[in-house]
């Protein structure tokens, strides 16, 4: 029978690193991922020549990014790959290091997720069979679509919808990290440009440049490396999954909740024991469809705790405290492996003044164009 | 009409079918398992894999429910490539999901709507509209509410 990353040898995240996620500008590339690298070893405390291999999570960079870069940390010769999945590139990047390293192939690996804006042409554009108006019908016109969907089904009014980007906002002021670092109204997420249906600009997730950076690791090396255990955070738990037939509109929603619910099997832990969620809430509507399906509460509650609190930092569950895509903002590659790095300073209690108190055990999760879902599971004892 | 071209004959024909004579068809298939699917294609049937001739034209009626709308109120024209005969898409414009009576969804360009009157399942149906930019007249489909 086939076996779970929790089948395998334990893999902690011993080490997380950044460049900030920020408006596209002149750095090059390789001058984004270096400085996450070098912060992530640094907060090992290990050295780049103790790494063993090396994922490369980039989605719009085009061929072979990862030697021109990874090479001036000193080459050392040792296996490294790029791994696209759309916006689950980076996500995608850390499952496949995990079952490196748990499968014991590896002791240490690096996860870089590194992006800038640039124009590639989606594949599924190119398949050779038409559509009728997919030139018209960008992705926040699909968000848009559902949160219509969802206002009408559950008598959501639109100015709620937006309280979630109220929340992240506030989150992503917190976070040195963040593209965008300032807390905003709900008057002014409601009367920024209008981009589609009712979301507005301040409800949609920001894409820029940047990079994130975790190093992994097996408890041999944290023991051969002298890295200190207190500070490592163990994987327990990762899934993953595509689209199935039929699934229509709502594919993103389903994949997440069959994905999330055999992560929380995996680490055996109920949806509301999770102290901390980061999930993709590229559109604000995602965010309130995904925490149903996780089951911490059932379908149209979602708005009635997020009013009471319940997913603020220090509430009942902390959604999103790097602040999500919307404030953290939405590099691509670089998305999944900071929501790992924002988790693993959270579970280590380093997360400063965005520090949901007392968390043991968060679940990163996200979604991508396909659809694909991967969902990770985190815990300190 | 026979002057007119349409955009995407791949995707839908001028004719309705017996049941909605008055509004164009849309060019779908049916797969040996049951499964019907928008647009026709002999790739593989997404449901059982099933593929080539297990995969047969069928032509679904051009009518449906609306699901959801949203009106863009910002939109960048971008790849494929803009073709010259044919007018862009100009915000603001309204997209809406219909569930066609025959089976699939399908997303695309709304007409006649008020954004304000539109109800998630109220009927729509197909209409062709003129898309050209210059003499040669072309028509691409559209949904309207039904009257």
């Amino acid at each position: 029978m086939a076996k779970t990353l929790k089948d395998l040898r334990s893999v902690y995240v011993v080490g997380v690193g950044w460049h900030r996620y920020q408006p596209l500008s002149d750095t090059p590339y390789v001058m984004l991922g270096l400085p996450a690298i070098r912060a992530a070893l640094a907060d090992a405390g290990i050295a780049w020549t103790d790494v063993e291999s090396s994922y490369i999570g980039t989605g719009l960079l085009g061929m072979a990014a990862g030697r021109a870069m990874l090479k001036h940390l000193g080459a050392t010769g040792r296996p490294l790959v790029h791994i696209e999945n759309a916006s689950a590139s980076g996500s995608a990047a850390f499952r496949h290091a995990c079952i490196e390293v748990g499968a014991g192939i590896a002791d240490v690996s690096l996860v870089i997720g590194i992006d800038k804006p640039g124009v590639v042409q989606r594949a599924f554009t190119k398949t050779g069979i038409g559509n009728l108006a997919d030139d018209a019908i960008v992705p926040f016109t699909h968000f848009a679509l559902l949160t219509n969907e969802y206002a009408h089904r559950h008598g959501v009014a639109p100015q709620d919808v937006a309280l979630v980007a109220v929340k992240n906002h506030r989150n992503g002021a917190l976070n040195p990290h963040a593209h965008r670092q300032q807390a905003r109204t709900l008057e002014e997420v409601l009367g920024g440009r209008p981009v589609s249906g009712t979301l507005t600009t301040l409800q949609c997730c920001p894409v820029g440049e940047g990079a994130a950076a975790v190093i992994i690791a097996s408890e041999d090396a944290i023991k051969r490396l002298g890295i200190d255990p207190a500070r490592a955070v163990r994987v327990t738990a990762s899934a993953a999954s595509s689209e199935a037939a039929g699934g229509q509109a709502g594919a993103d929603a389903a994949i997440t909740k069959d994905t999330i619910a055999e992560a929380l099997k995996q680490a055996q832990v109920a949806p509301k024991k999770v102290d901390i969620v980061e999930l993709h809430d590229a559109f604000t509507i995602e965010e309130l469809h995904y925490v149903e399906a996780m089951g911490i509460c059932k379908p149209g509650e979602a708005i009635h705790l997020l009013k009471e609190g319940a997913f603020d930092i220090g509430g009942q569950c902390a959604v999103s405290p790097s602040g999500g895509l919307i404030a953290m903002g939405h590099p691509i590659g670089p998305t999944g492996v900071g929501q790992i790095g924002e988790i693993a300073l959270q579970l280590r209690g380093d997360a400063g003044p965005r520090q949901h108190k007392g968390a043991k055990t968060g679940l990163a999760h996200m979604v991508g164009l396909g659809a694909v879902c991967y969902v990770h599971v985190l815990q300190r004892p | 009409m026979s002057q007119s071209a349409l955009l995407k004959p791949a995707l839908y024909a001028e004719q309705g079918t017996e049941k909605v004579p008055d509004h164009p068809a849309l060019n779908g298939g049916r797969c040996a398992c049951g499964h019907v699917f928008f647009p026709m294609q002999t790739y593989g049937c997404e449901v059982c894999g099933r593929h080539g001739d297990a995969l047969q034209p069928v032509r679904l009626s051009g009518r449906g429910k609306l699901v959801a709308s949203s009106t863009v109120h910002m939109h960048a024209a971008r790849a494929p490539a803009p073709n010259a005969e044919v007018k862009p898409h100009e915000a603001p414009f309204t997209i809406g999901s219909i569930a066609l009576e025959d089976g699939p969804t399908v997303r695309t360009v709304l007409v006649g709507v008020d954004e304000k009157t539109l109800k998630p399942g109220q009927t729509m149906v197909t209409t062709l509209v003129p898309v050209g930019t210059g003499a040669k007249a072309i028509l691409d489909l559209r949904f309207t509410p039904a009257t």
